[in-house]
């Protein structure tokens, strides 16, 4: 199992927007930790360190050892919330561990040996469907991510759940169909030459295609 | 140029633009992607001619996807024509952009190519905009 980073924080004293606004304001991200036995907790993280984290990958699968107020607890990271303009992280959240809990995580997807595939070879191209696809394991034997074999496929070919060779112990939640992972497609771009019809339609046009309103009726 | 097929009133209400986007703002489908960082009516023209400026620069490789729809039409009056006398013709379709919203995602293509497509693509867009990844997963 890789080594488990640990991440300090503090406690905030109280819950609510004024107090994460007030740790944002302090240059600290607002967090909860919750789950196991423990009380829900309401903490702030240092900024860098939750950056440090976030620029090393796959946070959301890793397990971390979190020190709150000098007590060390082993935690899953399961949400972080960013900015929708700056990405910045706004928000935290942490699930505590027992020993032998078993979780349900979204595990990353890996491509290997897209030069062997004759699909992408000639010109298609690879359509994820699911970047990442969720599963059900023990905590500790979470898979950094699954590998999906592109070697021999087609343009027109579907990579479903089981033609993936998944860890022992890892079961995917969606259990009633064999999901797709990928597909091949033939590109779709294409540099169009714009023809004078297809110019020439306006919004009038559009309008005078649509039928006419129902009669306006109230209450 | 993307339009409604049809619409169940010609004219619509100018409209003010607040706040961020609540949605749309993460990439769903490709690796790549252009956030809007201002609010702003973005036209079907321009987006048309984004969308060519990086299909044109992806040279018939990837794929893209546009996340947003121009459905707001929007009328002008005729010139040298006095004020008053009702609302004018419908001339052109709108999107109305948030910021944060994703416009274009891209895949298929390499890093450096999928910038460089999405910065000529915005140059086409009256916002500013940002380039963004898929955040690194491992």
């Amino acid at each position: 199992m890789a080594e488990i980073d640990k991440i300090a924080a503090e406690l905030r004293p109280r819950s609510g927007k004024s107090s994460a606004r007030a740790a944002r304001r302090a240059g600290q991200i607002p967090g909860v930790l919750y789950g196991g036995e423990g009380p829900p907790l309401a903490i702030a993280l240092n900024r860098r360190e939750l950056d440090r984290e976030l620029a090393k990958g796959r946070f959301s699968t890793r397990l971390l050892d979190l020190e709150v107020d000098g007590k060390v607890e082993r935690v899953l990271p399961r949400e972080v919330q960013f900015h929708v303009v700056t990405d910045q992280p706004l928000h935290a959240d942490f699930m505590r561990l027992t020993a032998g809990a078993s979780v349900t995580v979204m595990v990353p997807v890996h491509f290997v040996n897209e030069v062997d595939s004759p699909g992408i070879k000639l010109g298609g191209v690879l359509n994820v469907v699911r970047h990442r696809v969720e599963f059900r394991c023990r905590a500790d034997q979470i898979p950094e991510f699954i590998t999906v074999d592109l070697a021999g496929r087609a343009i027109g070919d579907s990579i479903h759940i089981s033609a993936v060779k998944l860890p022992e112990g890892v079961t995917p939640t969606i259990t009633d169909r064999d999901f797709t992972i990928a597909t091949i497609a033939a590109p779709t771009l294409k540099l169009e030459i714009e023809t004078p019809a297809a110019a020439a339609v306006t919004p009038e046009a559009a309008a005078a295609a649509t039928p006419a309103p129902a009669a306006p009726g109230k209450g | 140029m993307l339009q409604p097929n049809r619409t169940k009133y010609r004219k619509a209400f100018k409209g003010r633009i607040h706040g961020n986007a609540k949605g749309a703002t993460s990439l769903n489908f490709g690796a790549f992607g252009l956030k809007a960082m201002e609010p702003e009516r973005v036209s079907a023209r321009q987006l048309e001619a984004a969308r060519r400026a990086i299909v044109r620069h992806m040279k018939r490789q990837g794929k893209m996807w546009i996340r947003v729809f121009p459905d707001v039409p929007v009328s002008k009056k005729p010139t040298e024509v006095r004020m008053g006398k009702g609302k004018g013709t419908p001339e052109l379709w709108v999107v109305r952009v948030k910021p944060g919203r994703i416009l274009f995602e891209l895949d298929g293509v390499s890093p450096a190519v999928a910038k460089e497509a999405c910065e000529l693509g915005a140059a086409k867009l009256p916002i500013a905009c940002k380039f963004i990844v898929r955040p690194t997963e491992a």
